[in-house]
């Protein structure tokens, strides 16, 4: 495929070693001449226009009308999705993904009609605070405007569950233990596997059933 | 009377502003405060300290009901997106932009968009002081 990114910055320039590892045809479009002339002399393979990549001109220069990927990386949200325009609507670019800096900014993306806006901010913050959380109960991901969750429980040691197998063990209707993290491991759980503390489970339950669950796995909410 | 959005309140912005604010209502969005702060006691309309590439502040400052939106920040991409948008999503009768390129002032002509170029006009002025 043949990607042209807008923008150097660090994430356009992780992406852009990337894919080319990957085999892929990648043009770099950077307004800062200085970091041009660094990339040029750290990276083969990859061709580097220097120029705003808000004007077509500069974009023409870059081939976009040959590219099946524009990545808009920029840390201005405005030039992004001017670029991501530009690119579709006078190129033809069949795909857009742009950066977004301010997850405020979102709903513009989308009304702009940027095919794939990735709103990075958001998504460490979720990471963070998933890794930070002092909860034992985390929601991973929710479907059906939010009826069924797919919940992280933290076992803990005075837990009813712990040390016992899933067949001795009552869960409310409607959910079910999807796996069991252990350490590096991935059980996927039968009825004879047994759970302990400090296991972090995985489990998909219905909206209503989650308190019920959280109770049954730690004893309290 | 006519209810009018300002977005942008520097030297173009504030006079506008202060002169439009006599006869409509006018509100002024900026990200700057000192900007806001400037326009001082002549201007007779709503001021808000905003980011306008945030939709909701856009909302806020009554998108959906204005009669018309002047794009006015000295970035012409942004004034390109929110001006695209206030035409597209929110419906605004009569949007105006200040577009400083003379490359995308052609791009982005579309119909419903007024956009106003600098140094055309002053050009156009300069040629008529020697006729």
């Amino acid at each position: 495929m043949y990607i042209v990114i807008a923008g150097a910055g660090r994430l356009g320039l992780i992406l852009a070693k990337k894919l080319q590892e990957d085999n892929h045809q990648v043009c770099i479009v950077e307004k800062n001449e200085g970091l041009c002339n660094k990339l040029a002399r750290e990276i083969s393979k990859v061709m580097i226009i220097c120029g705003d990549a808000t004007y077509p001109d500069i974009l023409r220069e870059a081939k976009i009308e040959k590219a099946n990927v524009c990545v808009s990386a920029t840390s201005s949200d405005e030039d992004n999705i001017i670029v991501c325009y530009l690119a579709k609507e006078l190129f033809g670019v069949k795909r857009t993904v742009a950066r977004v800096n301010d997850p405020n900014h979102t709903p513009l993306y989308k009304y702009m009609e940027v095919d794939n806006p990735v709103d990075s901010t958001s998504i460490i913050a979720r990471i963070v605070e998933e890794e930070a959380s002092f909860t034992d109960v985390m929601s991973l991901l929710s479907i059906k405007k939010g009826r069924l969750s797919i919940v992280r429980v933290d076992i803990p040691e005075k837990s009813p569950v712990a040390n016992k197998s899933l067949k001795e063990i009552s869960l409310p209707h409607n959910s079910v233990l999807v796996s069991i993290l252990r350490g590096p491991d991935i059980i996927i759980p039968y009825g004879s596997t047994i759970i302990l503390p400090g296991d972090e489970i995985i489990a998909a339950t219905l909206i209503d059933a989650e308190k019920d669950l959280v109770k049954a796995l730690i004893g309290k909410i | 009377m006519k209810y009018i959005i300002i977005v942008g309140c520097g030297k173009i912005g504030k006079l506008l502003a202060i002169e439009l604010s006599k006869t409509a209502n006018v509100v002024v969005v900026d990200k700057s405060l000192k900007n806001i702060d400037s326009l001082g006691d002549d201007f007779n309309g709503k001021k808000i300290w905003a980011d306008v590439l945030d939709v909701s502040n856009l909302e806020a400052a009554g998108v959906g009901e204005a009669d018309a939106i002047f794009l006015l920040t000295g970035n012409d991409n942004l004034n390109l997106v929110v001006g695209k948008v206030a035409k597209r999503k929110y419906k605004v009768k009569k949007v105006v932009l200040q577009v400083n390129d003379t490359v995308k002032k052609k791009i982005f002509n579309e119909e419903g968009l007024t956009i106003v170029n600098r140094a055309y006009l002053i050009v156009e002025v300069l040629k008529k002081c020697i006729l």
